[in-house]
C-alpha cells in the first residue's frame, strides 16, 4: 500500500480512525533521511510503540532516544526542527504520509490507528534540506521582505497614534494575521518550485503567503504607506500574476487564511495599479 | 529601483495580462461565433428564411450552415480578421506553453478539484495547440495530404466537402477517418475546456472575483456556458459525421443557383469565388 492511499484525506475519516485506534500498538515510522545539504537521501524504517495521545513530535523524540531501525540496525537519531508544539510557529512543518502539514498537532491515532500501520515523514520539497527532516525555509521570509510586510514607522520625530480601523476591516485582517508562515502554502503549489539559486529568488514566484500578507499590510491604515511599493513588487515577475489558480494553497493552510480570496484582492489592486501608472504614473 | 526594473516588471505584467485576455478577446469570442456557426447543421432546420420547395429539416439546416460561411468569406478584410485571429492564437499559445512549463503539477499528492483543474487547463492546451494546428493547415491552408482521402474542403460546397473530410471519405467512416473524428471530438472538447476554466480563472486574475462564494457563483456560470459549448460542440460534429453526402451536395448546388438567380450582385461574387480559389476557408 502507498503512503499516498495509507493516509485518509478526509477530516470525518481521520476522526473515524480515532475512534477506532487500538491502544498499546506499534507504528511504522518510514522517514526519509539525509545527513546533510547535498548528501545522498536514505529511506529507514521505526517502530514505535504508541502511547494514548501520541503525535509525530512524541514519536520521534521516542526515535531519538531509541535510534535503531526495523532490520535492527544502530543509526544516527532523526533531525527535525520544532518549536512551539502548539500549531503557532510552523517550525516543524513537514511532509507526512506525502502531503504538508504540521508534525506537533498531527495525532497518530488519525493517521495510522491499527498495529504496525505506516506513517511517513518527508521534509519539505521546496526547501533546502539542512538534515533529515530539517529545512531551511529562508527564501520564504526572503519573499516577506520582497512585498515589504511591515508597517513603516521608523522616522526622526514621533508620528503620533495610528488611524482608528473599523470594526470589520479589524475581522478581515485578523484572519490574515494568523499567518505563521510555516510554508504549507509554498509546499503545496505547483507554481512555487524549488530554485536552489538564490539570485532567482527575486524573479521566482512569490507565493500566495506573501500575497496575503501583502493585502494584510496593505489594508492597514499605516501600512498603505507602501501600497505603492509592494503593488510595484507583485506586479513583475514572479508576482501576483505568476499564480497557477489551482488553489491548493487554502486546502492545506493549517490557519485556513482565506489565501484565494488574497490573491483576487491582490489581483484587483494590480488591476488598478496598472491603470493608475498608465493614465498619472511617471514611470 | 533602476528604469531597466521598472520597465521589464511593466512588460511582465502586459505579457501576462495580454496573454489572460487574448483568450477572451479575440480567441474566445471567436470560438463562441464559430460554434455557433458550426451547429446550424444541427438546428439551422429551425431557419425558415433558406427554404426552398421540397426542403425538409437537413436541408434548411445544410443551406443554413452554407450561408453562414459563405456570408464570413464574402466578409471584408477577411485576411485581416484572420491574421488577427492567427496571431492571437499563436501568442497566447507560445507564451502560455512557457507559462505552463514554469509549474510544476502534483495531482499525486493533493488531489483537488482546483488543483485537477490547473492541470488540466495546461493538458487541454498542448492539446489544442496541436488541434487548432491540424484544423487551420488542413482546411484554411490547404494541406490536404493531413486529411484522409485527400478530402478538400471548400467554403462552397461547406457542409459535403466537411463531411468528407471528417469521415475520410464521402460516404462512409474509414478506419482513418474514425480517428480524425475522435481527435475532432476530444480537440474541441478540449478547446471549450480551457476556455470555460480560464474564464474563470481569469476573474480571479483580473481580480473581479475576490471572495470565495462569488469565485463558485462564477465557476458555476462558466461551467454553464462550458456545458453550452460543449453541446454546440458536439452537436456540430454528431451533424457531420452523420450527415447525407449526396442531399448536401445537392442543396449546395441549389443555394448557388438562388443566389445568382436573386441578385445580380451576388452573382458576380459567386462568379468570381468560384472562378480562382479553393483555399479561402
Amino acid at each position: 500500500m502507498s503512503e499516498a492511499e495509507a493516509y485518509s484525506y478526509d477530516a470525518d475519516m481521520r476522526k473515524a480512525n480515532r475512534k477506532q485506534a487500538v491502544e498499546g500498538r506499534s507504528v511504522i515510522f518510514k522517514i526519509k533521511r539525509c545527513d546533510g545539504p547535498g548528501k545522498p537521501t536514505r529511506w529507514e524504517s521505526f517502530k514505535v510503540p504508541i502511547e494514548t495521545g501520541a503525535n509525530v513530535i512524541s514519536s520521534l523524540n521516542w526515535i531519538a532516544a531509541n535510534p535503531v531501525t526495523v532490520e535492527g540496525t544502530k543509526t544516527t537519531p532523526v533531525v527535525w526542527d520544532s518549536s512551539c508544539l502548539e500549531e503557532v510557529c510552523g517550525a516543524c512543518t513537514m511532509l507526512i504520509n506525502g502531503r504538508v502539514r504540521q508534525s506537533c498537532s498531527c495525532l497518530i491515532d488519525e493517521y495510522a490507528p491499527k498495529e504496525g500501520d505506516t506513517i511517513s515523514l518527508e521534509p519539505m520539497g521546496k526547501f533546502p534540506v539542512i538534515r533529515d527532516l530539517w529545512v531551511d525555509r529562508q527564501r520564504l521570509f526572503s519573499n516577506l521582505t520582497r512585498v515589504k510586510a511591515w508597517v513603516p514607522i521608523d522616522g526622526t520625530y514621533n508620528m503620533g497614534a495610528g488611524p482608528k480601523e473599523s470594526h470589520e476591516q479589524q475581522q478581515m485582517r485578523y484572519a490574515l494575521s494568523e499567518c505563521m508562515s510555516c510554508g504549507c502554502c509554498l509546499e503545496a503549489c505547483p507554481q512555487f518550485t524549488k530554485e536552489e539559486d538564490e539570485s532567482k529568488w527575486d524573479s521566482s514566484f512569490v507565493g500566495a503567503h506573501a500575497i496575503s500578507q501583502a493585502r494584510y499590510f496593505n489594508e492597514h491604515e499605516t501600512g498603505k504607506q507602501l501600497k505603492g511599493e509592494r503593488m510595484d513588487a507583485l506586479s513583475g515577475a514572479g508576482g501576483i500574476n505568476d499564480c497557477g489558480n489551482a488553489q491548493n494553497c487554502v486546502k492545506v493552510c493549517p490557519k485556513g487564511i482565506p489565501l484565494t480570496e488574497s490573491i483576487g484582492s491582490i489581483g484587483r489592486s494590480a488591476t488598478m495599479h496598472a491603470i493608475k501608472q498608465f493614465f498619472q504614473g511617471k514611470k | 529601483m533602476s528604469e531597466n526594473a521598472d520597465s521589464t516588471q511593466n512588460r511582465h505584467f502586459l505579457l501576462r495580462r495580454l496573454h489572460s485576455l487574448s483568450g477572451i478577446v479575440p480567441i474566445g469570442v471567436f470560438l463562441i461565433v464559430h460554434l455557433v456557426t458550426n451547429s446550424t447543421i444541427a438546428w439551422g432546420g429551425l431557419n425558415s428564411r433558406v427554404d426552398q420547395e421540397g426542403f425538409g429539416w437537413i436541408d434548411r439546416s445544410i443551406a443554413t450552415f452554407q450561408h453562414e460561411v459563405s456570408f464570413i468569406n464574402n466578409m471584408p478584410l477577411l485576411l485581416l480578421i484572420e491574421i488577427t485571429l492567427w496571431s492571437a492564437i499563436g501568442f497566447h499559445s507560445i507564451l502560455g506553453v512557457y507559462y505552463a512549463m514554469s509549474g510544476k503539477g502534483n495531482t499525486g499528492a493533493y488531489k483537488y478539484g482546483g488543483n485537477l483543474r490547473y492541470a488540466l487547463q495546461r493538458t487541454t492546451g498542448y492539446f489544442g495547440i496541436f488541434f487548432i494546428f491540424y484544423h487551420v493547415a488542413t482546411l484554411r491552408w490547404g494541406w490536404t495530404w493531413l486529411i484522409p482521402g485527400d478530402a478538400v474542403w471548400s467554403h462552397e460546397a461547406a457542409s459535403s466537402t466537411f463531411a468528407a473530410a471528417l469521415r475520410g471519405s464521402p460516404e462512409e467512416f474509414t478506419a482513418v477517418g474514425m480517428v480524425v473524428a475522435v481527435f475532432y471530438f476530444f480537440g474541441v472538447s478540449s478547446l471549450i475546456f480551457h476556455f470555460a476554466n480560464g474564464l474563470w480563472s481569469a476573474a480571479i486574475t483580473w481580480g473581479i472575483t475576490i471572495s470565495r462564494p462569488a469565485q463558485k457563483r462564477w465557476g458555476f456560470m462558466c461551467a454553464g456556458i462550458g456545458a453550452s459549448l460543449m453541446i454546440l460542440a458536439w452537436m456540430s460534429i454528431i451533424g457531420f459525421a452523420t450527415l447525407d453526402y449526396d442531399r448536401a451536395v445537392e442543396v449546395e448546388n441549389a443555394m448557388h443557383g438562388e443566389q445568382i438567380h436573386l441578385n445580380s450582385e451576388d452573382a458576380l461574387d459567386a462568379v468570381t469565388l468560384t472562378g480562382h480559389d479553393d483555399t479561402d476557408g
